[in-house]
């Protein structure tokens, strides 16, 4: 049970985020325009609706209130339309959505946290409570629904005769069960209609019915349902009785009592049962909800979809890694079945065009199973919408943002890493790329709005990520200046501009000098660098004083995934990341030079480098001695580079990476080269060395 | 194999213990009512007789390749590509400093979600043995003893089993 209760919190949580993102881009984009469309109202309105029938399934009220209040407010102008809310009262209220949306988000984090909620909400209510009176002039009117729960409970509570008669009358199914909710609940057609399905299990469908009728689509009916209750109807009171611990069992039931229409005889006002239903209410919340909650999140959620055109489904990323799995293994099983030795002689006809229809098939298995990690970087974009609008405001400093080529592509797990980086770069473009005063944008022949541009684009194996200002640019000699006040650059040396740029990138420069609220608090661009290196990608900085700076990010499509060369030493085989190769070359033993500590160098491009043996290094029982017969790599990876002699080259190929199992990697081993392995299409497997790593355990011997 | 949990099995014939070795007789149980018993593994390994708990046990392999790592102790015979998933492989016969033998059978176990290959000379059969019936080790800190929780005397009085203590392997 415990189980399925955190599969729902999930999908209420996952549900919560999607639809926050889209209020996100929705208020955005209206705040542009400066009006809701009736498009943005309604669909408002559905987000807010279901957001408080989703949090009130979990029994999380203040959340509850909340949307409760704003789905009041945007009920109120759909109803009267924008023209309600005047000029003078829109910046007001597109604030006040970007409050609630933050509370939202805070509060979501704080369920995925497990932390208690804040409970304070009162404050914000207020805020809303008092906007819709503003709105409306008439403050009284300003909570319909909220005003009318205690009242109309109070009055059925008190005369629930009257109440049950409201309902009309129908001789086929004389004996009655009225039902009441617990005040304020929310949702009482949903949960009224998950009362229905669960006496449906006790009792057959044709045995009774209910009122009102159409609690499932309609989502009006809970009104009615706060004010008279919820009238079941039986054939025979045999049935009725069945259905009773149905109705005990539901959350939320306040209390029930039952009736016979024909005789106007004993009610039995239950009031014993109705003490510990909600008693039990705080204690049972956990019990009561789960089981309530599989029917109704997806009730709630479809109920007032219509616009529901829903071509996404989300899957548990552990799944796709298992599917990549499974198709990498049935590349590698049709490669071993094709060319199987018993095949060796034979003239097969069928057995080839088969094979061959096979392999084509299995390729095009492998790209579709690649593209599902693909996502759009739209939803990272999209959320730099928000930051440069606040930022916006904050500083005063009017910007819009451009984004270029959303659409595409990138692995799910580098979008995941990038998306702080360009955050932090974006705010650095708001914080110090744009000019202080319009008035600096408008002398210097500049739109006074600064611009910021968010581009993206695929080139082959890398998609390049540009963020672009329109601002003052990099000021050279004041970097300069800071690197050699901070100790990164040398007093008398002349540097270029790119590598005056480079300085921005290095640990411990920052060239504010005040800690700002968006910018400057110790993570600095290195932490940028840092973090789009560990993807695997470079940060190139650009900058033309007067014209603004740009950003280029290149990142490799997919981590999973590189381009390596194959060598082997003995029987070993080893790859080795294209990346790190400068040169392959042969040697004569004349070449290679020793020094005093038996350490071997060898002379390229007029430079020496360290010569290292992988066979000696990791202690093989095989490989060649001979330094003329093997093979030489110059390989480079951040600082250090060297020469690695290797038996043999055995060709490019691209590569599936895999982690060694965490067993063998408690040896130490990384930080002996070795990253991790993959499997060659013949089914053996290869190691995956490190050339930084592989040197400094190289010096270390 | 891995679904096989514990049973109960009821000693009241003798012919229906041991369905495998149903020859062989019980004498030593006849007329206890019933007794829970736990299936293990036995294996070869170094002239020894093993028994893992059949509930960690994947599946047996043999012939497979298998490729070295460099670095790690000797006893870390490298690692198996078993449909796709890597799985490191420990020589059995090597931790209990026995020399290396050409060979073998991999058992694959899975010791609490963490996969492990351990190569063994060869795969006997499928015991029941009996709750209670597995003794303590004498302690005297030999390296064999290093990875046993317990011994205990073949149901057909063939030969004594030491029992390995699977979590002890991924911690040596």
């Amino acid at each position: 049970m415990s189980n399925s209760g955190n599969e729902i919190l999930d999908m209420y949580l996952y549900e919560t985020n999607t639809l926050l993102e889209q209020l996100d881009s929705i208020v955005l984009a209206a705040e542009h325009v400066d009006s809701f469309s009736e498009d943005d109202v309604n669909e408002i309105f559905r987000i807010m609706h279901t957001i408080k029938g989703s949090s009130a399934m979990m029994e999380f009220t203040p959340l509850m209130t909340i949307a409760h209040r704003i789905e009041d407010l945007f009920f109120i102008i759909r109803d009267k339309g924008m023209n309600i809310v005047a000029e003078e009262h829109r910046p007001l209220l597109f604030d006040l959505m970007f409050q609630a949306i933050d509370y939202f988000r805070s509060e979501v984090a704080k369920i995925e946290n497990s932390e208690p909620f804040s409970e304070n909400i009162d404050t914000f209510i207020e805020n809303i409570n008092s906007f819709i009176a503003k709105i409306q002039q008439e403050p009284s009117s300003g909570a319909p629904a909220a005003a009318s729960a205690p009242a109309a409970d109070a009055s059925s509570a008190a005369s629930a005769d009257a109440a049950i008669a409201g309902f009309g009358t129908d001789p086929a199914h004389p004996h009655l069960l009225h039902v009441l909710f617990d005040e304020g609940c929310g949702m009482e057609n949903l949960r009224a209609f998950m009362l229905v399905t669960s006496v449906r299990d006790f009792c057959a469908d044709e045995v009774f019915t209910f009122v009102p009728e159409d609690v499932e689509t309609n989502p009006e009916t809970a009104e009615f349902i706060v004010e008279n209750g919820f009238l079941l109807r039986f054939i025979n009171a045999a049935d009725r009785d069945k259905a009773i611990p149905a109705v005990t069992a539901s959350g939320s039931v306040k209390t029930y009592q039952i009736a016979d229409e024909a005789v106007p005889a004993p009610k039995v006002e239950k009031t014993e049962q109705a003490a510990p239903a909600a008693a039990k209410k705080p204690a049972g919340q956990e019990t009561a909800a789960p089981a309530a909650a599989p029917k109704a999140a997806p009730a709630a959620a479809a109920t007032p979809a219509p616009h529901s055109k829903e071509s996404l489904i989300s899957v548990n990323l552990s799944k796709l890694d298992h599917l990549m799995a499974v198709v990498g293994e049935i590349v590698i099983t049709e490669s071993m079945v094709t060319s199987s030795p018993d095949l060796k002689g034979l003239k097969l006809d069928t057995f080839t065009k088969s094979a061959r229809q096979l392999r084509k098939l299995t390729d095009e298995l492998q790209d579709v199973a690649m593209s599902l990690r693909m996502v759009p970087v739209s939803g990272t974009f999209q959320k730099m919408n928000r930051i440069v609008r606040d930022m916006s405001k904050k500083l005063n400093k009017p910007a819009r943002l451009t984004l270029v080529g959303e659409d595409t592509e990138v692995d799910k797990t580098i979008v995941d890493n990038i998306s702080d980086p360009i955050m932090h770069i974006v705010r650095n473009s708001m914080d110090h790329g744009l000019e202080e005063n319009t008035q600096d944008r408008i002398d210097a022949g500049k739109d006074p709005v600064g611009e910021i541009t968010l581009a993206a684009r695929h080139t082959g194996s890398e998609v390049i990520i540009e963020i672009r200002d329109d601002g003052q640019g990099a000021n050279y000699d004041a970097v300069l200046e800071k690197a050699r006040r901070v100790g990164l650059a040398q007093p008398d040396v002349e540097y270029s501009q790119r590598e005056i740029l480079n300085f921005l990138m290095m640990p411990g420069f920052s060239t504010n000098i005040e800690v700002t609220e968006f910018s400057g608090r110790g993570v600095g661009m290195d932490v940028v660098k840092k973090n789009v290196e560990d993807v695997g990608g470079t940060v190139v900085l650009s900058s033309e004083p007067g014209r603004g700076m740009t950003t280029t990010l290149k990142i490799p499509l997919t981590m999973a995934i590189m381009d390596g060369m194959e060598i082997a030493v003995g029987h070993s085989i080893f790859t080795i990341s294209i990346n790190n190769i400068r040169q392959i070359f042969r040697v004569s033993s004349a070449n290679i030079i020793q020094d005093a500590g038996q350490k071997e160098m060898i002379k390229c491009m007029d430079s020496f480098y360290p010569l290292i043996r992988l066979r000696d290094l990791y202690q093989l029982k095989e490989g060649l001695d001979n330094v003329e017969e093997g093979i030489v790599l110059w390989v480079e990876s951040g600082e250090c580079s060297y020469c690695l002699f290797v038996d043999e080259l055995i060709g490019e190929q691209q590569v599936v990476v895999k982690p060694l199992p965490e067993y063998v990697n408690s040896y130490n081993i990384k930080t002996y080269g070795i990253s991790g392995c993959t499997i060659l299409g013949d089914g053996n497997i290869s190691i995956i060395l490190d050339v930084a790593n592989l040197y400094s355990a190289a010096q270390g011997l | 194999m891995a679904n096989i949990v514990k049973e109960e099995t009821t000693v009241t014939d003798q012919n229906m213990l041991f369905a495998t070795e149903e020859d062989q007789e019980d004498e030593l149980r006849d007329g206890v009512p019933e007794v829970l018993t736990e299936k293990y593994l036995v294996f070869h390994s170094g002239g020894l007789l093993f028994g893992v708990d059949a509930n960690f046990v994947v599946e047996i392999i043999i012939n497979h390749v298998i490729t070295p790592l460099p670095i790690v102790p000797d006893y870390v015979s490298g690692v198996i590509n078993l449909r796709g998933q890597i799985i490191p492989i420990v020589d059995f016969r090597l931790l209990l400093c026995k020399p290396h033998q050409e060979n073998c059978s991999i058992v694959v176990l899975n010791i609490d979600g963490v996969q492990l290959g351990i190569l063994v000379d060869s795969v006997a059969q499928m015991v029941d043995i009996p709750e209670g019936s597995i003794l303590p080790v004498p302690t005297s800190g030999n390296s064999a003893q290093k990875y046993i929780s317990g011994m205990c005397t073949l149901p057909d009085e063939s030969g004594t089993l030491m029992v390995l203590d699977s979590a002890l392997l991924l911690h040596v």
